[in-house]
């Protein structure tokens, strides 16, 4: 199912916050793919940016620098790199082009969805004025009627709503005064549908296909328990017909025997529509269990990304190391016998002369390393 | 080993606007020393309820029904409020959850972390010298009344008095020298950040403030036993007034030199090993020589020798006289007890009770009970103990019941007569007549019985154990409890030291730059961050007994990896009992040495962390086992479907058998008991009965306890 084509480019993304006079860096220089169809987790301690991370690529933060394509669209772009280049630039044809690029990646950043809009409808325009012009009479006034229709859903078409996310406590992230139809259909309503019998249709759909019923529909959401409204959560996400979906730890808020069933649910969803999901969470177990790829974060940067297997039996970064020993296993004996391996990255590397960079170790394989370090990796991956 | 906690038959119900929600339904346990009990389950089965239960801080509308939980002969259940206070977050504290909800949004870090130190601090120093003084005094008197002969009795008088003496000299040598010793640790904390600032170029405003403390403090360690006075004593007080001087006139170079100077002197103070003052007390009291100058290792031994020369043997030897004596007089106290438990037990075992009758019976028996306590026992006997409270609070429970059961019994009659006649008239009435909720009086009875067995059968033991007891062991043990005791008494916490303390206590659990975020808001911490300061706070006043409910449930890996290693530390080094209550089956095998599976306020399997993970027996446990993905699993997830019971109508039989796929019809119709499997582990599951068809557990099970089987032999290999 999984093909090589990416469906979301992340190059170079940098979220900063300004608190006064200092500056956070939640998020310093990330860059990854996620090829269509593939289930990519993002791991790492509390406070790494993992969350900023999946946040800036649904654009709910502007995003300093850096570039974020969906589907070869540029969907937000930061400009801080290019006026960082600008202060110390000299050759004016250099300046000239950094001016650009500010504003193509301000406009970007605007008018991407617009953009997008005007193409549906462009494309809209040119489909229906063939069938009009080709149909009989009566068939015309109907087509007309549905193009208008169509039309106006194509005015108000995001290209970000075909990203979803669903989010960690699904007591917070449900508003508590919607019931569930009104929660589900949300996204469809602000998209355009006024077809009520359509939007009920729908809804019902979705409540089926996350494993409750129809009656749910008309309840609010304090009358569910943690396992349902995290599904609740799902149907809401999945009814705009996403391609990607962020989780952002759907299950680390829920209960034991009902994390398994939300992990079934988004493996089974994952199968049936061939969704791409962005898996953030802190529990490694889960993480191996569920996704394809895995990229470790650390302080704001990808310091490890490779396939989970892979990541799991030849970690190379140290930090990767560490936080696999941490992995806390049902099995006492061994338990018992577990070391975790600390690690502190001002003893572990010497960045002072050569700064780090990604590098490929292997095939899909890339480490946060410098050159020194870069060689001693393939040293040891020669020998094994 | 030592019985910490005991807790029986605990039930706990909850009244709410749709019933009454039977939280907790019978639960028993027992938690040593130094061990670590994980209580398992899914959210509501009632482990949190326990927790709280053993902590008193259960929510106003619930009803504990019966059960009680004993801790250091009292049972929690029973005491006041005003009891519970020296009890709650002093012996017994608790790690929550939730690290948002449970510190205080407008207070600062460092105050909530030394609240409790400051509050419970002199609260144990007087309770100390309570103990001490009594402690003292009756050990004195036991040897005055076991003396044979007036010679041994003017020698212990004697002796007694000297032990009064050279511990003052005792408790004021410590105090001395704990002042001296944490200003000097405190001086060199402050040292190092005022130095760094310095070097740095970046001076804090107040740092004239702080600069003066440090040369204070620096002038108060002057202690024989921590910076020598005839050694630095010139250069302590000429650095510190030049560190002074320097600072106002800006020179900081010269500052520099001067803290450099006073940091090394600090170190090698705050470092050196403190001396057995106990021994020194007794030298310096009734030894007319001045100590003599040795190195500390050996001075040691030599004021050791001395003490067991002069004084200590004999000490001991009466003390351990006292002490046989003592046991002895208990032991003629005990078999008095017994006859008159016996002689009592027609009063209590009437058709129906006499009030007065038994009010009269249960003064007396607390008398001759309360005799039977021996004062010069170390650890004590909760049983007798609990006693007197918990036969009284039964018969106030009877006496109340028999009283109120009349107009309970005649308002159903009158209600009963009602429905009737409006069906006697042809009317269908929506509603029932709800069952009277009359007091049981025979169960009371039983209990007050059962009390009563409880306490003779305990006497008769002690009394078949009598002579294999090693007194001089015990006379050791009481000597050992005055001294510390003894120590407790300067144990002086101040808020200074309560800060140093609080700082040392940060950088234990992991959190960076202490000085700085001693003084910041909770706000201003990570979801990690909050979750330590809350186990600071919770280890802060040195508790038996730790409760953490999920305190790792919401960090990632590596700060649970860190925090669960600390608890783990701590518990070595402290001795510490810890009841865990989490989830996570990973945290449960890292931590726990036994575990309780509990599931709709039961305990359904119970065992070493062995049993329940190698060879779980219960159909709950292997779904929980098999619903958790470990790093090796790829099949589908087998999730445990549908939802807990709902506990305002608890099923009948075993409440798991609706989503239990090898329920058998008996699981609906009867509870399980609970059966043994071998010495450790029990599971109260039909499929255990010798009748019952053999079951393997699921495959998911089997394959993990195969994986971890070879993941072993490789490692041994």
């Amino acid at each position: 199912m999984i093909n090589q084509e990416p469906l979301l480019r992340v190059e170079h993304l940098c979220q900063y916050f300004k608190a006064g006079n200092f500056v956070t860096k939640a998020v310093d220089d990330v860059s990854f793919d996620i090829r269509k169809g593939e289930v990519f987790g993002l791991v790492g301690e509390s406070g790494c940016g993992k969350t900023t991370t999946g946040r800036s690529i649904i654009k709910l933060y502007n995003i300093t620098s850096g570039n974020i394509y969906f589907k070869g669209t540029r969907i937000a772009a930061g400009t801080q790199s290019y006026k960082d280049e600008l202060q110390t630039a000299k050759d004016p044809a250099r300046i000239a082009e950094l001016k650009a690029q500010i504003k193509a990646a301000r406009n970007d950043q605007k008018n991407c969805d617009k953009a997008y809009a005007a193409k549906r409808m462009e494309e809209l325009k040119n489909e229906y004025e063939q069938k009009i012009k080709a149909a009989a009479d009566e068939e015309k006034v109907r087509l007309e009627a549905q193009y208008k229709a169509e039309l106006r859903k194509a005015r108000k078409t995001r290209l970000v709503t075909q990203i979803q996310m669903i989010f960690q406590d699904p007591i917070a992230s449900l508003d508590p005064r919607m019931t569930v139809r009104e929660i589900i259909s949300e996204g469809l309503v602000i998209q355009g549908e006024r077809d009520k019998k359509v939007i009920d249709e729908k809804v019902y759909e979705m409540l089926e296909l996350v494993g409750l019923v129809r009656e749910h529909a008309s309840r609010y959401p304090h009358e569910f328990s943690g396992g349902q409204r995290q599904r609740i959560g799902v149907a809401r996400s999945i009814i705009m017909n996403p391609e990607l979906i962020i989780a952002d730890e759907p299950v680390s808020a829920l209960d034991v025997s009902v994390q398994a069933q939300v992990i079934n649910l988004l493996n089974e969803l994952r199968e049936r529509f061939g969704l791409t999901i962005l898996f953030i969470a802190h529990d490694l177990s889960v993480v191996k269990y569920f996704s394809d790829r895995i990229g470790v974060m650390y302080y704001g940067k990808m310091v490890e990304l490779a396939d989970s297997d892979e990541l799991f039996a030849h970690p190379l970064h140290p930090y990767t190391r560490s936080l696999l020993s941490a992995i806390p296993l049902p099995d006492p004996v061994y338990e018992r016998q577990r070391r975790r391996i600390t690690y502190n990255p001002l003893a572990e590397h010497d960045y002072t002369v050569d700064r780090p960079s990604f590098r490929e170790v292997r095939p899909g394989h890339f480490v946060q390393c410098n050159e020194a370090e870069y060689q001693r990796i393939m040293t040891e991956l020669s020998v094994k | 080993m030592e019985n910490k906690l005991h807790v029986q038959d605990l039930r706990i119900s909850f009244r709410t606007g749709n019933g009454k929600v039977q939280a907790v339904r019978g639960i028993n346990f027992d938690l040593s020393k130094g061990e670590t009990l994980a209580i398992v389950g899914e959210s509501g089965s009632g482990k949190s309820v326990t927790s709280k239960a053993i902590l008193g801080i259960l929510a106003g509308n619930s009803i504990v029904e019966s059960g009680e939980i004993i801790y250091d002969g009292q049972d929690l259940l029973k005491i006041s409020e005003e009891d519970f206070h020296k009890i709650r977050g002093d012996r017994i504290a608790m790690i929550f959850q939730d690290p948002m909800s449970s510190l205080n949004p407008i207070v600062r870090i460092g105050r909530q972390l030394t609240e409790a130190m400051l509050l419970k601090g002199r609260i144990r120093q007087r309770e100390s010298k309570r103990t001490f003084r009594t402690f003292l005094k009756s050990l004195c008197d036991m040897m005055i009344a076991s003396a044979a002969e007036d010679a041994e009795r003017t020698r212990a008088t004697v002796s007694c008095k000297k032990f009064q003496q050279f511990e003052r000299k005792h408790t004021e040598l410590e105090a001395a020298y704990n002042a001296a010793h944490e200003a000097a640790a405190e001086a060199l904390d402050d040292i190092e950040i005022i130095a760094f600032e310095l070097e740095k170029n970046t001076v804090a405003r107040g740092a004239a403030d702080r600069v003066r403390d440090i040369a204070r403090r620096c002038r108060e360690s002057l202690n024989k036993y921590v910076v020598d006075p005839d050694k630095y004593k010139a250069e302590v007080m000429q650095n510190a007034s030049a560190l002074e001087g320097n600072f106002r006139r800006k020179d900081y170079p010269a500052v520099l030199g001067n803290l450099y100077r006073l940091r090394e002197i600090m170190r090698e103070g705050a470092e050196r090993p403190k001396p057995n003052f106990f021994r020194m007390g007794y030298y310096l009291t009734f030894c007319d020589k001045p100590l003599p100058d040795m190195p500390l290792e050996k001075l040691n031994e030599f004021l050791l020798k001395f003490l067991e020369k002069n004084f200590m043997d004999d000490f001991i030897s009466d003390a351990r006289r006292a002490v046989t004596y003592s046991a002895g007089q208990c032991q003629e106290h005990i078999r008095a007890a017994l006859q008159e438990l016996e002689a009592a037990r027609p009063v209590f075992s009437a058709e129906h009770l006499d009030k007065k009758q038994c009010i009269n019976a249960w003064r007396k028996l607390s008398v001759t009970v309360r005799r039977t306590i021996d004062p010069l026992a170390v650890s004590r006997d909760s049983l007798v103990y609990t006693f007197s409270p918990s036969m009284k609070s039964e018969l106030d429970k009877y006496f109340h019941g028999a009283k109120a059961n009349v107009g309970i019994l005649r308002r159903h009659e009158r209600e009963k007569r009602k429905y009737e006649a409006i069906v006697s008239k042809g009317g269908k009435p929506d509603w029932e007549v709800a069952e009277a909720a009359v007091t049981d009086l025979e169960l009371i009875k039983a209990n007050l019985s059962h009390i009563i067995d409880r306490i003779a059968e305990h006497y008769q033991k002690l009394l078949e154990t009598a002579d294999s007891r090693d007194y001089h062991a015990e006379t050791v043990g009481v000597i050992d409890c005055l001294m510390q005791n003894a120590s407790g008494i300067v144990d002086r916490v101040t808020p200074r030291i309560a800060k140093h303390r609080a700082i040392r206590l940060m950088e234990e659990v992991g959190i960076s730059e202490p000085h700085k975020r001693f003084r910041q808001y909770p706000f201003e911490f990570s979801g990690g961050m909050r979750q330590r300061i809350v186990i600071a706070i919770a280890l802060a006043a040195n508790p038996d007994i730790l409760i953490c409910d999920e305190p790792t449930t919401a960090l990632d890996v590596t700060i649970q990896s860190q925090i669960l290693e600390l608890i783990n530390r701590l518990k070595t080094e402290r001795r510490l009992s810890v009841i865990f209550i989490t989830h996570d089956l990973g945290v449960v095998a890292n931590m726990a040495d036994r575990v309780a599976v509990m599931y709709a306020g039961k305990i359904v399997e119970y065992g070493t962390s062995e049993d329940i993970f190698y060879h779980a027996a219960h159909p709950y446990t292997w779904a929980l086992l098999s619903s958790m993905p470990d790093l090796d699993t790829n099949e589908k997830l087998t999730a445990i479907p549908g939802t807990p019971p709902n506990m305002i109508y608890p099923p009948k039989g075993d409440a798991f058998a609706p989503r239990n796929k090898y329920a058998m019809q008996i699981d609906f119709e009867r509870q399980p008991p609970m059966f043994q499997i071998s010495d450790t582990h029990y599971a109260a599951t039909w499929l255990l009965h010798p009748d019952a068809p053999k079951v393997d557990p699921p495959r998911a099970v089997m394959d993990r306890i195969a994986r971890m089987n070879q993941r072993r032999e490789t490692a041994n290999d």
